[in-house]
Formats: structure tokens, sequence, C-alpha cells
């Protein structure tokens, strides 16, 4: 079996290939400076970082799978708030007694929002951005107030407090089940999202749908797939958010779905599809938790510059993407067009444009 | 069928649609309001035409924006910044007010200088948005205008320093209190906010499906390549409306100020985006660009006012529930509107259009 010549692979490649590794450097350098200006950080609390960072990012995991097929989910934070409610409320009325059906029941509350959403994405070709705008208010407003769940007042104590230490006492190598759980759900979504069918089909739907469509995938299905996984894994964020906080009302999580997109984002996930792996999303979410606990601390201000700190983060992650896309395609077109270098018999021809001109 | 059609093209207008639902709605809130009077639950008829004109008023405090953002959506971008924007102004507004009169300068100019400010960092707020869209057109409005959200909000809360800025006592601020009163004609009180919001509905309307400037909005929407190699200056146009689009949530702001007692927060207007898309959607714009009409939105406002008002006082729904109400028409109706596909939305094009879209049906590789 003879098979094509490798050639080396070009920078441009490379820049897209290990979009992760400059993103490591950058996160190392944050931690560094973090614990020079406040000494002992690292040690002192980066495990109640990592506690705040899980519920974030499990929710970026199911995050990546919307974002790769091209389209959004704003409804998550409300999912969260739902699915922690309904369970929460549950716990209390006394229908669940065990911690698994707990988790049980809020998976299957999200996915169950997100299959709505991707049911009406896919099968009644909505705007992504609509659906999930409406179903955000839709979702928050079945929140209803008397089910304020102040759950360590009057909540069947065992249960909520065993709950609780399950979720965020020290377990298997002193960390707590919170942290495993976000440790364990994107390495499964990761794994599956690069060695199976599915997974793959998801990239597929993402680069270019109509391909994907002509190719045999079946691209309503992997949409929906995708948002469900979504719904599921903001569902699970819920009952972790009802373990961490042990309380959820209406406006819990109001506005974090844009710390999700921004993990994603800041991991490298293209917005437009297509393009993203799990390990960014992770070191994306970490950044995102890390810099959240360390504004305070460094005391530059009044707390309300965190929101405009997050917000630059934000913007400045997603034209970062941009620009090293960008660069990617100037090298690589310099690559291809340069001087005599192509093998492809098509170096007469004119260089594709620069940049759309529409 | 086809003759039947053709013969009631000019009438199978989606406004027309948008007016057997507005009907329909009042007819059922009049019969609740007459059988709960019947049961001795309220005295008097809380749903006639006065209470109806006079309850607008708070619902009426989008519509602005609800013009601005009909703009982006006829060009098929999203805008979901609008409501933030509107908060930035809003603190801009009260922060340039505050430090004029502070440093000595007499109210009035003060005030004028404060919504100049108020309506420059709104346009200024919208042209940024603009901007990142042209010049970046690989990624989505709405994920640029998602994250200028946050970023316009943040800039608010700087702003305020995360306090509230109250003007109780100052005549020439409570001047803008104004705004939001109405006045009696007849037996009538009518918010004065329908008279503001008549003017640019008009100009609007004119513009939008008179000229040629703004038919070329609806043209970049239907098909950009092609107004692009018609000669339509897609970026240009894209910019402007952007920019427009900011004004119009500055003016909202002003407003705002007007009803809320001349208080100044950073989270003010949290959510107008969501209605302002919802009404320019049931107004007949499209999400995917080039459809819709004023007259449209401008119906569309009245029902979703009239729909706020009865839900709330007949049936006492909590605003949370309204909440819903406007989530399930905005995913209804964008489903009604790309399945069914029926119902004309253009203005002045009626039957002909029809036509096209039934033509096209047939063909679609034209699609």
């Amino acid at each position: 079996m003879q098979r094509p010549t490798q050639t080396k692979p070009s920078l441009a490649f490379l820049l897209v290939r290990y979009r992760e590794f400059p993103l490591l450097a950058v996160f190392a350098l944050l931690l560094i400076g973090v614990n020079l200006r406040i000494p002992g950080y690292l040690n002192n609390n980066y495990l109640n970082v990592l506690k705040g960072a899980s519920i974030n990012m499990v929710m970026a995991s199911g995050m990546l799978l919307v974002l790769l097929i091209g389209s959004i989910d704003i409804s998550v934070s409300a999912t969260l708030a739902l699915s922690g409610a309904i369970a929460g409320m549950l716990m209390r009325e006394g229908v669940i007694d065990s911690s698994a059906l707990m988790f049980a029941a809020g998976i299957l509350i999200g996915a169950s929002v997100g299959a709505l959403n991707g049911l009406l994405m896919s099968y009644g070709r909505i705007l992504p951005i609509i659906v999930t705008l409406g179903m955000s208010y839709i979702t928050r407003a079945l929140i209803p107030m008397d089910w304020l769940l102040g759950l360590n007042k009057i909540a069947r104590i065992n249960l909520t407090d065993g709950f609780k230490t399950l979720l965020l006492d020290r377990g298997f190598l002193t960390l707590p089940m919170l942290v495993w759980i976000a440790a364990v759900v994107p390495v499964i979504i990761g794994l599956f999202l690069r060695y199976t069918r599915l997974g793959r089909d998801i990239y597929a739907v993402g680069s270019n749908e109509s391909a994907a469509r002509v190719r045999g995938v079946r691209v309503e299905r992997v949409k929906l797939f995708a948002h469900t996984v979504c719904g599921a894994t903001a569902g699970l964020a819920g009952i972790l958010w009802l373990g961490y906080y042990n309380a959820i009302e209406k406006s819990t999580a109001t506005g974090d779905e844009m710390f999700t997109i921004a993990a994603c984002v800041l991991g490298g996930v293209s917005v437009t599809g297509g393009y993203g792996k799990m390990t960014g999303v992770v070191i994306g979410a970490l950044m995102i938790a890390t810099i959240n606990s360390a504004i305070p601390q460094l005391r530059i201000g009044s707390s309300m510059i965190t929101e405009f700190i997050k917000g630059i983060l934000l913007l400045g992650a997603i034209l970062l993407n941009v620009a090293v896309r960008r660069t990617a395609g100037r090298l690589e077109r310099a690559r291809v067009w340069g001087a005599g270098t192509s093998n492809s018999g098509a170096s007469g021809a004119e260089p594709p444009a620069k940049r759309r001109v529409m | 069928m086809r003759t039947v059609r053709r013969a009631l093209g000019p009438i199978l207008r989606w406004e027309s649609m948008l007016v057997v639902l507005l009907a329909l709605i009042c007819i059922v809130f009049n019969q609740r309001d007459a059988s709960q009077q019947a049961a001795g639950l309220s005295r008097r008829d809380v749903f006639n035409f006065a209470s109806i004109i006079r309850g607008l008023r708070p619902y009426m405090l989008y519509s602005f924006m609800t013009l601005g953002m009909m703009l982006i959506l006829a060009m098929g971008e999203i805008d979901i910044s609008t409501g933030a924007s509107a908060a930035l102004s809003l603190a801009t507004l009260g922060v340039v007010y505050q430090g004029l009169t502070n440093a000595g300068m007499p109210n009035v100019p003060a005030l004028i200088l404060g919504l100049a400010c108020c309506l420059l960092s709104g346009g200024i707020c919208g042209a940024l948005n603009g901007w990142l869209v042209t010049r970046f057109k690989e990624l989505y409005s709405m994920i640029i205008t998602l994250a200028m959200q946050l970023f316009f909000r943040g800039i608010a809360y700087l702003l305020l320093g995360g306090g509230t800025l109250t003007f109780r006592n100052d005549p020439v601020f409570d001047s803008l209190k104004k705004l939001y009163n109405t006045v009696a004609i007849g037996s009538v009180n009518v918010p004065v906010m329908l008279f503001w919001f008549a003017a640019p509905a008009l100009v609007f309307t004119v513009w939008i499906h008179g000229t040629v400037s703004g038919r070329r909005i609806f043209a970049l929407g239907t098909n950009r390549a092609c107004a692009y190699f018609s000669g339509v200056r897609t970026d240009s146009i894209q910019f402007w409306m952007f920019a427009l689009c900011g004004l119009m949530s500055a003016v909202t702001a002003i407003f705002f100020t007007g009803a809320t007692s001349s208080s100044i927060r950073a989270d003010a207007m949290g959510g107008y985006e969501l209605y302002a898309i919802a009404a320019a959607v049931l107004g007949g714009f499209s999400t995917s660009g080039g459809k819709g009409s004023v007259p449209g939105v401008v119906l569309s406002l009245v029902i979703f006012g009239v729909m706020k008002i009865g839900l709330g006082t007949l049936y006492g729904f909590a605003d949370s529930m309204v909440n819903l109400s406007v989530g399930v028409i905005l995913i209804a109706n964008t489903l009604l509107l790309g399945v069914g596909r029926f119902f004309p939305t253009g203005w002045g094009q009626g039957a002909r259009r029809l036509r096209i879209k039934r033509g096209a049906a047939l063909h679609p590789q034209g699609e």
C-alpha cells in the first residue's frame, strides 16, 4: 500500500493544530503572576479555585459540542437553575432519597430542555440564538419563587448533608467528588468527540453542513444530539451547584452562560463551528476560574471591575481566535502560492483573495 | 385556489394576520373581563380602550429599541447588546449630569449636555458593534454582540461604581418624568410617549419602505453578495445601521429615566433586547433578513402591550409568566414564519412577492 509522501507540516498547520500549548503557557504565566502578587495563593486555595471551576467546566464541555456544530446555547444557566431547583425540591419533598437519583434527575431535566432546544432548532429551523434566548426566559419562568431552596434549613438533614459531604469532602486522592466529576465529564466527552463516529460527525456538521449531509451524516440528529448533551451537562451542573452553594433561586447563575462560552472560546473553539478541542476548553475554564478568584484578592479596584474584565476577556478571546486563524491562513497561502515552492501545478494561477470583500 | 390567492393577495399579509390576532386577543380578554365582572370579582371593567391606551405606557419603553433592532434584523444580523448599551447610555447620562452640576454648571445646560452624551454613547456602542461586525466577518454578529453586552454592562458598573444614582429632589432632572406622563384627550389618557414614538415610526416607515437607501437594507438582508455586486455599499450600511440601533437604545434609556423616577442603575433594562427582538420578529422581520415592515412592528408592539396588560390584570400572572409568554411567542412565531412562509411580510409588494415565492418553491434550486 503506497501512501502519499508526507510533507513537512507548515507553521500555519502547527499554529492551528497545537493551539493549546501557547494557551497553557499563558495560563502558567497567569498562575505565576498571581502567586507572586498573593504569596501562597496556589498552596492555600487552589482547591477552592478548582471547586469553583468545576461547575463551569462541566457546562463548558457540553457547550463545546454545541459550538462545534456552529450553534450556540445561551439557555444553559437557566437550565442549570431549573434542574437544580426541581431536583432540590424533589429531594426536600422526599421523592428522591439517594444522591445517584439526584444526579439522574438533574441530567434528565437538563437533557429534556436541551432536546427541546435541539428539536426546535434542527426540525423547526429556527436560529439557535432565538430558540435559546426564548428558552432561557421560559425556563427561568418555570422556577416558581416558592420553591426557593434553603436546603440547609428545611430539608431532610440526613440526605442533604450526605449529599453535600459526598460532593465537597475530600475523597479519592484528597480531591472532592465535585472536582472528580468536573474532571471525568470533559474526559468522557473529549474521548467521545475524538474516537466515535458520532463525535467525528459533529465536527463534520460544524465545518461544512451541506458536505456532511451529502456524505450521509444525519445532520438534524447530530444537532439534536449535541444540544441534548449540552442540556444534560447543564442539568448536571445544576446538581453540582446545589451541592456547592446549597441553595438555588430564581436568578441563580444569571449570565453565567457567558463564562461558559468564554471558557470555550478562550480554549480556541471556533464560534462558527468545526474547530475546537476539549483540552483547550479545560484550560480555558481553569483560566476563567483563576481570574475570577484572583481579582478580588488582588485588590486592583472595586469588585465591579470583574464584570468589565470578563467582557474584555471574552471579546479578546474571540478576536484572538480570528487573528490566529487569519495568520494561519496567510501563512498557508504564502506557503502554497509562494515563489515556486508549489508542486501542485497551479503555480501560475492567481492567489486567492486575501479577505472576504463583501 | 390560485385565483383565490391572487385575488386575496393584498389582504393575505402578515399585518392583516396581526390585526386578526389583536382582535382575537381583545375579544378573549373582554370576555374574561365581562365574566369577572359578572362574578363580582371586579367592580368596574378593567379592560377597555382607555385602560389599554393608558396601560401601554410601560410597554412602550422598548419600542424605540425595537425600531433599531428591526433594521438589524432586516440585514439578517442580530444585536443582543442593545439592553446593555442602553444601560451604559443611562449611566453616562447620570454621571455626566452629576459631574457637571457638581462642577457648578447650571442644571439646564448640564441636563442638555447629559442627554447629548447619552445619545452619543449609545451611538458609539452601536458603532463599535458595527465596526467589529464589518471588520471580523468570520464571526456572527450574535457572538460579537454577546461579548459586547458583557463589556457594556461592565463599563456601566464601573461608571456607577455598583451603586444607584438618584436625583430625587432635582426639578430639572425630574423634568424627564414628563416624558412618561399622560395627556388627556377626551376621556382617554394618552401617554406622551406614544407621540414621541409616532415620529420615528413614521420617519422609519417612509425611509425603509419608500427610499432607495432604505430598500438597500432589505437588499442586503435578502442576498448580501447580490447586493454587493449591484453596487450597494454593504459594509458602510451595516456599520451605520448598527450605530443607529445603538442610538435608538440610548433613546430608550432616556425614556426609561423618566419611567423609573430618575434613579439610575447599571442593571437596568436587562432583557429588553429579548422584548425588542420578539416584537420585531412578531412584526414580520425574519431573523434571516430581508423581510418585514414598520406597520407590522407597531402592531406587534401593541399586541405585546395588550397581552401583558391582560395577562397581568385579568389573569394575575406574575412578571415571569409574562416573560414566559414572550419566550413562547418568540419561538412559536419564528416557527410559523419559517415553516408556513405563506404570508408575505414585506411592504408594498403583496401578491407579486407571493407569486415569486410560490414559483421559487417549485424550483428549489433557486434557494
